[in-house]
């Protein structure tokens, strides 16, 4: 999609628009990076794709956010209404890397854990490995590209579309069906992946 | 007698016509275009000589109504936080024994933010500084951390007349976007 049919749909509303259900996608996006958390935010919101975005400076922060403690089960009730559909973490953060959150948020006994998409400046195969192989569901390379951030929504359960209007939903949980069980590329180094 | 008797229209008169709005013989007008063109060339040597990239059109796709100064805040947020690491960096080549890995950390942090808005030439040094913590090169260290210092302030003061530029050319027409 072009930028120009992008911003078409997002100016339509939850009308008719590539998004059904028209209901925002709450990413956390965690990065100690000033300059990178602006410009991420600035990727998902012009994006069109109508992303609410709650940037966080570490994995610490991102913890409280989402309501669990390290080394601790999530208790609260709002597990299981965790106000995050999607996380997005930088890979190299000092204290709590990106891996360590991933972890945590994929060790949390809740059955449905947030899908974690790692941002990271190196592509590294090993890394990526490691990354893939506790759960998270994509890695992007820095700096991101539109492309990359579309692609989020994809990795978004359906439970958590739950729109405002009844009529939209099973479209929303009908094309989250047929995505869910694709293949899903590892992004690479400097490839637009189109 | 032959009478030749010419069937085109009067091309030349419309074309001076034409040119005369178009060369843009009203005073504001002039300003405008001739600060416009100042901007066009301000960018495009930017580019040619390597020290933005094209991440920093990214930036520009970025900006529209609801975030009219977009660019400029992500470059003022860059230059904040790499003065910070810059001084760290300086404070850390005085410390012996060297400590490379904290070397190469905050380098590493300044190299991710230049790649963010696209300075190029910043970003190359900062990787040259890196390849030399990894050698534990102290001297080629200090080298290059000169360089780098360099390509900081200069990139500064020339973003800095770029904006200024900018915010002088006001919102009326934009003809400094990307791919152009």
């Amino acid at each position: 999609m072009s930028m120009e049919e992008v911003e078409e749909a997002r100016e339509e509303g939850s009308h008719g628009s590539m998004f059904e259900g028209g209901v925002e996608v709450r990413v956390l996006v965690v990065d100690d990076s000033p300059v990178d958390r602006r410009v991420v935010e600035g990727l998902l919101k012009r994006s069109g794709a109508m992303f609410q975005v709650i940037a966080v400076d570490s994995g610490k922060r991102a913890m409280e956010v989402l309501g669990l403690t390290e080394g601790k089960e999530a208790e609260q009730p709002t597990v299981d209404d965790p106000k995050i559909d999607i996380i997005l973490t930088d890979y190299c953060m000092p204290e709590m890397t990106g891996y360590d959150l991933l972890k945590a948020v994929k060790e949390q006994s809740s059955q449905k854990p947030i899908p974690v998409i790692i941002m990271s400046s190196e592509n590294e195969p090993q890394r990526i490995s490691r990354c893939r192989a506790i759960g998270a569901e994509d890695y992007l390379l820095k700096p991101l590209q539109t492309n990359d951030v579309l692609r989020l929504r994809d990795y978004v359960r359906p439970t958590a579309l739950s729109p405002k209007t009844g009529t939209k939903r099973k479209i929303a949980i009908e094309m989250m069906a047929e995505n869910s069980g694709s293949e899903r590329r590892p992004c690479l180094a400097g490839l637009a992946v189109a | 007698m032959a009478l030749h008797v010419s069937s085109a229209p009067p091309i030349s008169a419309f074309h001076h016509l034409l040119c005369f709005f178009f060369h843009d013989t009203y005073p504001e007008m002039e300003y405008a275009s001739s600060l416009q063109r100042q901007l066009a060339s301000m960018k495009k040597n930017l580019f040619d000589q390597g020290y933005l990239d094209e991440q920093f059109y990214q930036l520009e796709e970025l900006q529209d109504e609801s975030s009219p100064n977009f660019v400029e805040e992500v470059v003022t947020l860059f230059f904040r936080d790499s003065s910070r690491l810059v001084a760290n960096i300086d404070q850390a080549l005085q410390k012996y024994p060297q400590d490379f890995r904290r070397l190469d950390n905050i380098m590493h942090q300044l190299k991710g933010s230049a790649s963010s808005i696209g300075a190029a030439k910043m970003k190359n040094e900062c990787t040259s500084f890196r390849e030399f913590c990894n050698k534990e090169n102290r001297e080629g260290c200090l080298r290059s951390f000169q360089k780098v210092k360099k390509e900081h302030a200069v990139l500064k003061q020339k973003l800095e007349n770029y904006f200024q530029l900018l915010r002088q050319d006001g919102p009326v027409d934009k003809a400094t976007r990307s791919g152009n």
